[in-house]
């Protein structure tokens, strides 16, 4: 292989290879445009997937597709105090690790008038959950929807937790379910998330929802 | 001594070393591409923790984009087509994506207070949490292999290298295979 192109001029090559970096990525932009609708996982192009609360989208300057700020830049006020403000502003509740033990305990669990939501990824869930927990993945809510959607319809509480710390998936998940139509004062942000329970020695469900497959309490 | 073999044996050592250099940032560029178009939520995140863009539309189609293109890119120069127009676009993306996390670095050490190459974080380039020191050092590399592919005399080992220049002369008559 290899060509000798030596009887091109310089000028013209300098040119051929603004052409071609142009059409490289004019081409690829286009692949990966198709490649993304085409993936199971891809992402929809026009959901805000971190809607801004009320308070940050009144300072956003007039865009309605404007994006949250990730909580991780928030820098003049602890992370708790911001996510208390946050859920404030939209609604919602946060909860701590006691409140949710007293629900997790609490008999109206059972008949699912107590309902769990955990909105990590797959994996995540697979490897281990609050037993009983419906998992909404907020990110792909077709495949997730069906279920969840009347099991939060017919509960009285509804708690969503994440990992916790910086997440904001479970932020976001009851945003979606507030948007799908489950009233907001039934939902509760567990702001610990799955870490403060782990850590607490609270039992784990491994695998799929009803598994039965559980980690046994530390404490 | 003996300069027609001594020609022959740089010429070959430079044909080696930007075959090699082809290979190493084609196929940096397919795995750092795949492992995040695979996992397109987690860019996603990742990206938005930049701060770059206020419009949602755009923060998808960069997320949704961008892991694809770089594994079409890094295909390109695996197989060697438009090696040149590849290298440029590489060198075009490598020289913002760099100034960017170095921004983002010089937030997170100024928010820890720690030494800057103390930063450990996730840039979202494929490769999970990374020293930035050692991040910017690759990205460095990376630069310099594209520049070198972009500048190199030949290109060996090719499919097609440079089509244009190919189709151009071929037009005109002036192809030596």
């Amino acid at each position: 292989m290899g060509f000798h192109l030596a009887g091109a001029q310089p000028q013209r090559r300098i040119m051929n290879v603004f052409i071609e970096a142009f059409i490289v990525g004019a081409v690829g932009f286009a692949i990966a445009m198709v490649a993304n609708s085409i993936s199971p996982r891809g992402l929809s192009l026009t959901r805000n997937y971190f809607p801004p609360a009320p308070t940050q989208a009144a300072s956003a300057t007039n865009n309605a597709g404007a994006v949250a700020s990730p909580a991780l830049l928030a820098t003049n006020a602890s992370p708790e105090n911001k996510l208390a403000e946050r859920l404030a502003a939209r609604g919602l509740r946060r909860i701590e690790f006691a409140e949710v033990r007293r629900l997790y305990e609490d008999p109206r669990r059972e008949q699912e008038l107590i309902v769990f939501v955990d909105s990590r990824n797959e994996q995540s869930y697979l490897e281990g959950h609050i037993p009983a927990a419906y998992h909404f993945d907020h990110y792909y809510p077709d495949k997730y929807l069906p279920a969840v959607f009347p099991a939060c319809q017919q509960a009285e509480t509804v708690v969503v937790y994440c990992i916790g710390g910086d997440c904001e998936d479970s932020e976001f998940a009851s945003v979606y379910l507030v948007d799908a139509g489950i009233p907001a004062a039934r939902l509760n942000v567990f702001a610990g998330g799955f870490e403060a329970w782990r850590t607490n020695g609270m039992p784990v469900e491994i695998g799929p929802r009803g598994s039965g497959e559980l980690q046994q309490k530390k404490q | 001594m003996n300069p027609p073999l001594q020609g022959t044996r740089s010429a070959r050592a430079q044909d080696l070393a930007a075959f090699l250099a082809r290979i190493a940032v084609g196929g940096l560029y397919v795995y750092m591409g795949l492992s995040k178009a695979l996992y397109p939520v987690d860019f996603l995140k990742l990206l938005r923790q930049y701060n770059l863009f206020e419009s949602a539309l755009w923060l998808n189609i960069i997320a949704a984009s961008l892991p694809w293109f770089e594994v079409f890119c890094g295909l390109l120069l695996l197989f060697g087509v438009a090696v040149r127009g590849t290298a440029l676009v590489s060198l075009a993306t490598l020289v913002p994506f760099t100034i960017v996390v170095w921004k983002r670095a010089l937030v997170l050490q100024a928010a820890s207070q720690i030494p800057f190459c103390a930063v450990r974080f996730d840039c979202g380039c494929g490769a999970g949490e990374v020293n930035i020191c050692f991040k910017l050092l690759e990205n460095s590399v990376l630069m310099l292999l594209s520049a070198w592919l972009l500048l190199t005399p030949r290109l060996r080992a090719c499919l097609w290298p440079e089509p244009l220049t190919k189709l151009r002369l071929r037009s005109a008559g002036r192809v030596t295979p």
